[in-house]
């Protein structure tokens, strides 16, 4: 199968706008004080871009993380996403999303550490693919793209973190989706590691066209993105292209 | 609905976590096995104590019994002396004993009553008969005790009733044994030594007869004196109350010499003279009192019953229950020299198989040991019914009725139409009997009824609160587990039905293992096998008007022990496992519950 039938790009042309946020505020009561996590967000992702969050632990960069990965929704202002409003959608549709739209790649994993490596992808595709072997042909696929067809079988334990987290970004490629969010991808991964897990990334960035939204704080991860929007205090500090 | 193949491994691979919250299932529904079959056990050793009958083939007994009132008011003399009776035990029944449908009850019982009492006071030692003084005596009398037996057509008749499938006729009887030695008896009788004074009258003499003796004794005066002319004054000259003339009348002053006086009889009528012979002592009654002699007599008593050899599923005594030894044989001429013993009374008794039995001369070979179960009327030793009949000249006649009922709803109806069909009948059905019974078991089976149910919810409960708790701290302990698959698009159903999913995996476990710890239980509860009493007063054979007699009653009471059982049904089974089920449904939804509140966004968050 050929590269660009397993990682297509999901919907409209690339330049076309994603996300656009207008406002966009996020207040988590902690006791009785109001935590102000975002204060007033206006941005335009389009698709097919490939851009860093930066900024320093309470910026608000993982929460808008979570709103741009519809796991949250915003105290006020708008959020669109592929042409629709987020802003007031159920958890359903949410989920719906996520599950459609969305690939996440966290820090720690997060894989099922009861699950092989090709369950651990195949699990993903659960609510959307009822054959089950057609959920294990395409793990094994995505796999086999990150350079893990011989870990097929292996749990999470037996694996090193980079595997892990390459097992990770098939994961998150399993249900083709418009955008992939990783949260601090590299920093649970030596420096070898996260090299080699940003050339994976950008390579598949430039053979898909996905759109990929990375927070970090890791200046040499930054470095290699087009896009990096610096946060502080819950507002955007800077947004600069290379 | 949910991935079976990430809930297999879920399991498999989390073993410590699956384990614990299974056994802690398992242990729970195992115990509950455990106190249900304890109950059941209790339950059953109940059904097997309670319905004799039952355990016989037999659904309702027909008897004759005397009514307790009328009974009172007999009396039993202990009587030495050859006063009737055979030494068989007297026959002679005076009426009584049957079934009559034109009569009262109340003169039926009256009748009965004196009948029972006929029969059982036969129970006559005749000592004149047993041969000389010193000679020593074994005899066994058989006594129908407060068993009235009646003509073997009753059986027939109720054959006959609707819903009755077999009727077998049964003897049950008491058996008296006496031993001793016969007594010498003597007794003294004074006689003679008395007076007897009698007042004589003779008769009056006719005019002729005065004649002829006054001239007969003229005659002889005359020759005495010569020619004196005397006349005899005084003498009546014959009024019919003629006083004593004769002897009065000596008149003249004759004097008679001692000659003279035999000489006068001569003249006497021959009635006078007669008259004098016939003097007779009158009739006297000698009163002695006799002491009975004092005797050696041992009485003994034991029971007896009667059997149909070739009815071997029915009777007091069945087939099923031989432990050892053979059956009676069906070929009456051999039968009649067979018994069967039950294993209480021969190792109370010492007695052995194929042991000689010595009853009235005639040597029973002990040819089987029968353990009867706890019924009102078991017996010591079961001869062939026809030999039973002829050893106590009952001939033709039984006192029990053993019924088997078609359908076992049926019995209270049937036996209600037995009633009607034999009046004056006591019939008794397997559950009249159950209500007798009292004893450890049926307070063990009330405490478990009550406790061992409360127990159960109980032990349920507390198993279910902990694979809730077990399976809620694992779902906390998965929360970036469960944050993830959220994130990655997994809904809240399809999480909380995954959870479920595996905690129901667990109850299938918790399941099995809790059937096989249930299992164990319920093997170590029926080999250690608590011992629990029962006893019954049921059909009591020996009774009042036989009490005097053989000093105490036999078989009033009959008490068993019952090991306790914990016997394993399916029924219990499925019970298992279906609260092993339940268990891990609650535990899921209550995981599930944990699971659904967790926020997506808790992947991202809780990285800790």
């Amino acid at each position: 199968m050929t590269e660009a039938s397993t990682v297509e790009s999901a919907g409209s042309a690339p330049g076309s706008p994603l996300y656009e946020l207008r406002g966009v505020t996020r207040t988590f009561a902690k006791g009785s004080v109001a935590v102000n996590a975002l204060r007033g967000i206006d941005l335009d992702i389009n698709r097919g871009e490939m851009l860093v969050l930066e900024g320093p632990s309470g910026s608000g960069k993982s929460t808008l993380l979570q709103l741009l990965g519809a796991l949250d929704t915003p105290t006020s202002g708008q959020i669109r996403f592929a042409g629709r409003s987020l802003e007031n959608e159920p958890d359903q549709v949410l989920t719906e999303i996520r599950s459609k739209e969305i690939g996440f790649v966290f820090q720690q994993f997060n894989l099922i550490p009861t699950l092989s490596a090709d369950d651990n992808v195949a699990i993903a595709m659960v609510p959307r693919e009822p054959s089950r072997d057609k959920r294990s042909a395409r793990a094994r696929e995505l796999l086999t793209q990150v350079g893990l067809e011989h870990r097929f079988g292996h749990l999470p334990s037996r694996l090193s973190g980079g595997e892990q987290q390459r097992v990770a970004i098939a994961r998150a490629l399993a249900n083709r989706p418009e955008v992939i969010i990783a949260d601090e991808p590299t920093g649970n991964l030596d420096s070898d590691n996260a090299k080699e897990f940003m050339t994976l990334l950008h390579d598949l960035h430039e053979r898909s066209g996905v759109t990929i939204i990375i927070a970090t704080h890791d200046e040499d991860i930054a470095s290699t993105t087009q896009r990096r929007i610096r946060l502080r205090d819950g507002s955007i500090l800077a947004d600069t292209r290379n | 609905m949910f991935s079976l193949s990430y809930a297999w491994n879920e399991l498999h691979r989390r073993l410590g976590r699956t384990l614990v919250t299974a056994i802690g299932l398992a242990a729970g529904v195992g115990l509950v096995m455990g106190i249900i079959g304890v109950s059941q056990g209790l339950s059953d050793a109940q059904t097997k104590a309670l319905s004799p009958l039952g355990s016989v083939g037999t659904d309702i007994i027909v008897t004759r019994t005397v009514a307790p009132t009328l009974s009172t008011a007999t009396t039993t003399t202990t009587t030495f002396g050859g006063f009737g009776g055979g030494s068989g035990g007297g026959g002679s029944f005076a009426g009584g004993g049957g079934f009559f449908g034109g009569r009262g009850n109340a003169a039926l019982n009256s009748s009965d009553a004196a009948a029972l009492d006929a029969a059982n006071s036969s129970v006559i030692t005749d000592l004149a008969k047993l041969g000389p003084p010193g000679t020593k005596f074994t005899h066994d009398f058989f006594v129908p005790g407060t068993l009235i037996t009646f003509p073997s057509k009753a059986v027939s008749d109720v054959a006959k009733v609707k819903g009755v499938t077999s009727a077998v006729g049964a003897l049950s009887l008491d058996a008296l044994h006496e031993t001793g030695t016969v007594p010498k008896i003597t007794a003294s009788v004074k006689t003679g030594g008395q007076t007897i004074s009698a007042s004589v009258k003779p008769p009056v003499l006719t005019a002729a007869q005065q004649a002829a003796e006054r001239t007969c004794i003229e005659g002889l005066i005359n020759k005495q004196v010569g020619s004196t002319t005397t006349t005899i004054a005084g003498s009546a000259p014959g009024g019919p109350t003629g006083g004593g003339g004769f002897g009065g009348g000596g008149g003249g002053g004759f004097r008679f010499g001692a000659g003279a006086s035999s000489a006068f009889a001569k003249c006497l009528t021959p009635a006078q003279k007669a008259y004098q012979q016939n003097v007779v002592v009158p009739e006297q009654t000698v009163n002695e009192v006799l002491n009975p002699p004092t005797t050696n007599t041992k009485t003994s008593t034991y029971t007896v019953a009667g059997v149909n050899p070739s009815n071997t599923t029915s009777g007091l005594v069945t087939k099923a229950q031989l432990v050892k030894g053979t059956w009676l044989s069906t070929t009456p001429a051999t039968a009649a020299t067979q018994v069967l013993v039950t294993t209480a009374y021969a190792s109370q008794e010492g007695l052995k198989l194929d042991q000689t039995l010595s009853i009235n001369s005639v040597k029973y070979k002990i040819v089987g040991l029968v353990n009867p179960t706890l019924t009102g009327d078991v017996s010591d030793i079961y001869f062939s019914l026809a030999n039973l009949q002829t050893l106590s000249t009952n001939q033709s006649r039984v006192n029990e009725v053993l019924v088997s009922v078609a359908n076992a709803k049926d019995v209270n109806a049937v036996a209600k139409a037995i009633k009607k069909e034999l009046p004056g009948a006591t019939v008794l059905t397997s559950k009249s009997l159950a209500d007798q019974v009292t004893g450890s078991l049926s307070n063990a089976r009330k405490l478990a009824n009550d406790l061992g149910g409360a127990l159960a919810v109980v032990v349920l409960l507390a198993a279910f609160l902990i694979a809730g708790l077990l399976t809620l701290s694992s779902v906390s302990k998965r929360v970036r587990e469960i944050g993830s698959l959220r994130a990655i698009g997994w809904s809240r159903g399809r999480v909380v039905r995954q959870i479920m999913a595996e905690t129901i995996g667990i109850g299938v476990i918790g399941g099995v293992v809790g059937i096989g710890i249930g299992v164990v239980i319920c093997l170590i509860i029926g080999a250690v096998g608590p011992a629990l009493s029962v006893s019954s007063t049921g059909l009591a054979v020996g009774a009042s008007s036989v009490s005097g007699l053989v000093h105490q009653t036999t078989s009033a009471t009959v008490a068993t022990t019952v090991h306790l059982t914990a016997p394993i049904r399916v029924f219990t089974i499925v019970i298992a496992f279906v609260g092993a089920l339940l268990g891990g449904l609650i535990a899921g939804v209550v995981g599930g519950w944990r699971a659904a509140r967790l926020s997506p966004s808790s992947a991202l968050r809780d990285l800790g």
